[in-house]
């Protein structure tokens, strides 16, 4: 990579990551990915791990490979080269909610899940994401960000070693995004599953992930870790690594 | 043939502010107005003669005619015989051109296996079949069943392919991300969002038996309310051929409130059925 970074990247975090994975074992492990449409190629020997209980934001200007590789881990999308270990059915949010509109919330929630879950898994599930009570409503009930909620209240219940969450708050309203930020923070603090977010928006990344990766042509170009910066340079280097001058 | 639906939006029902109930009410009067005065000038235009009874008997006369036969129980024993064939050929015919439909809707397989010639058999108006129909089967039950079910497949087939193709392909991906196996995805997902689409296919299905049955039941019959009419036929009863025109008008009235309760029971998910439960 010949871009111009600012800051320094935390290139050799191995180190830290040895550390992590001492205490955590891997949600997800991926090497060598390679993807190609027709002579394009999207995602371009990748490799990536990451760790239950660690959130990771994949940040990326449109089209850079960033869904692409969340479909691969989610099992949507069959590679054409590397390895890719992870768990057989990882969690998804996607944009839009996916809600059955013809079962009611419960049933929604448990989809896939019935006999492991049950009407009291779906109904406890519901009131962790602050919709008690509404077990027996319907879809068209809601508001987009309560049926997000029921999507990420769907996505929790199997207790995922892995969720994908891609890009499942930019639909929604600046207050609701950042009541579901905080939402999504105690959900994965509580349930530890390693996360991969997909998103465009670095103030997101900036808010929740302990790792924010930057894809570019099919690669991840950076890594940077929040902690160890304060949140103005990086929000400025990431801009600058996606290629949004900032001031 | 007008099995499909015209447009898309046949689903978006026009909702109007409703007007205040005393006015709904008046309307709703006001809409029996003709039928009862039309009903009234008849029974007196026969009454004093205007109408030969041969042409058109009063409706008091239709009425009583009703009243004997229902008396003696011949009128029950026909209609039972008719909807007994009703419901054979509906069940025959709606499983077949259901099992088609999902098969088709669901697999570009089995599409290309059966679709063509599905839609070339459907090219012919059933009724233009009944000399074969009558060669194979010759003029019995078989015939009669065997014509309702070829009317009733066609319309439920294609609508239930329509509705399946209609499914929001990003469901199908859910269905794959939870980890839904075949029998669970027909089941959870193509059967219900394919149900506003079915129902559809129900509705023609059942005015297209109907017809069907009204033609079979004037083949060489001795039971049935087509038995009834052309009976009627032979001793210029035409009290009792108005009366089973008025009983075919009832029953198909009857097959569009259980299509009608259908839906309000299947499809309470979709706003536009939903009753009562607005929020």
């Amino acid at each position: 990579m010949t871009s111009s970074i600012a800051l320094p990247q935390d290139s050799d975090v191995s180190a830290l990551i040895k550390d992590r994975a001492s205490q955590s074992p891997l949600a997800v492990s991926v090497r060598g990915l390679q993807r190609r449409y027709g002579s394009r190629v999207v995602i371009d020997a990748l490799d990536l791990d990451i760790h239950e209980g660690e959130f990771v934001a994949l940040l990326g200007e449109s089209g850079c490979g960033k869904t692409t590789l969340l479909r691969a881990l989610a099992g949507l999308d069959l590679p054409d080269a590397g390895r890719i270990r992870a768990p057989e059915r990882p969690s998804v949010v996607f944009q839009e909610p996916r809600l059955l509109p013809w079962a009611t919330l419960s049933e929604n929630v448990a989809l896939g899940h019935e006999t492991t879950v049950g009407r009291a898994g779906a109904a406890r599930a519901l009131a962790e994401v602050g919709l008690s009570g509404r077990e027996e409503d319907w879809p068209r009930n809601l508001s987009g960000g309560q049926a997000q909620r029921v999507a990420l209240a769907r996505a929790l219940v199997p207790d995922p070693a892995l969720l994908l969450l891609d890009e499942p708050f930019a639909a929604l309203d600046a207050l609701t995004r950042i009541k579901m930020h905080g939402l999504v923070k105690e959900l994965v603090a509580r349930h530890h599953p390693g996360v991969l977010l997909v998103t465009h928006d670095v103030d997101e990344a900036l808010t929740l992930a302990d790792r924010i990766l930057v894809m570019r042509s099919g690669r991840i170009a950076a890594s940077f870790q929040p902690k160890n910066h304060t949140p103005q340079e990086l929000r400025s280097t990431l801009l600058e690594e996606l290629g949004v001058q900032s001031h | 043939m007008a099995d499909v639906p015209s447009s898309h939006n046949s689903y978006v029902s026009s909702r109007q502010t409703r007007p205040s109930i005393s006015k709904g009410a008046l309307y709703r009067w006001l809409s029996w107005l003709v039928p009862v005065l039309a009903l009234l000038l008849w029974e007196v235009a026969a009454r004093i003669g205007l109408i030969s009874p041969q042409v058109l008997p009063a409706p008091s006369n239709v009425a009583e005619t009703a009243l004997d036969l229902a008396r003696t129980g011949d009128l029950f024993v026909h209609l039972g015989v008719s909807l007994l064939r009703a419901t054979a050929g509906f069940v025959i015919g709606g499983a077949i051109g259901l099992v088609l439909g999902i098969a088709v809707g669901f697999s570009p397989l089995a599409q290309a296996l059966f679709d063509r010639s599905i839609q070339m058999v459907r090219a012919v108006p059933f009724l233009a079949m009944l000399p074969l129909v009558i060669v194979w089967f010759g003029v019995g039950e078989v015939a009669k069943i065997f014509l309702v079910a070829l009317a009733v497949m066609f319309p439920i087939y294609i609508n239930t392919m329509l509705g399946i193709r209609q499914i929001d392909p990003k469901l199908m991906e859910l269905a794959k991300v939870v980890g839904l196996d075949w029998t669970a995805i027909v089941r959870r997902i193509i059967l219900p969002g394919a149900m506003p689409s079915i129902l559809t296919g129900v509705r023609y299905a059942l005015a297209h038996a109907w017809l069907a049955l009204v033609i079979a039941e004037t083949l060489a019959t001795t039971k049935g309310i087509g038995f009834l009419a052309m009976d009627a036929r032979e001793f210029l009863q035409t009290n009792v051929i108005l009366l089973t025109m008025i009983i075919y008008a009832i029953i198909g009235v009857a097959a569009d409130a259980l299509v009608r309760f259908l839906e309000s029971h299947l499809l309470s998910w979709h706003a536009n059925y939903a009753k009562g439960e607005q929020k």
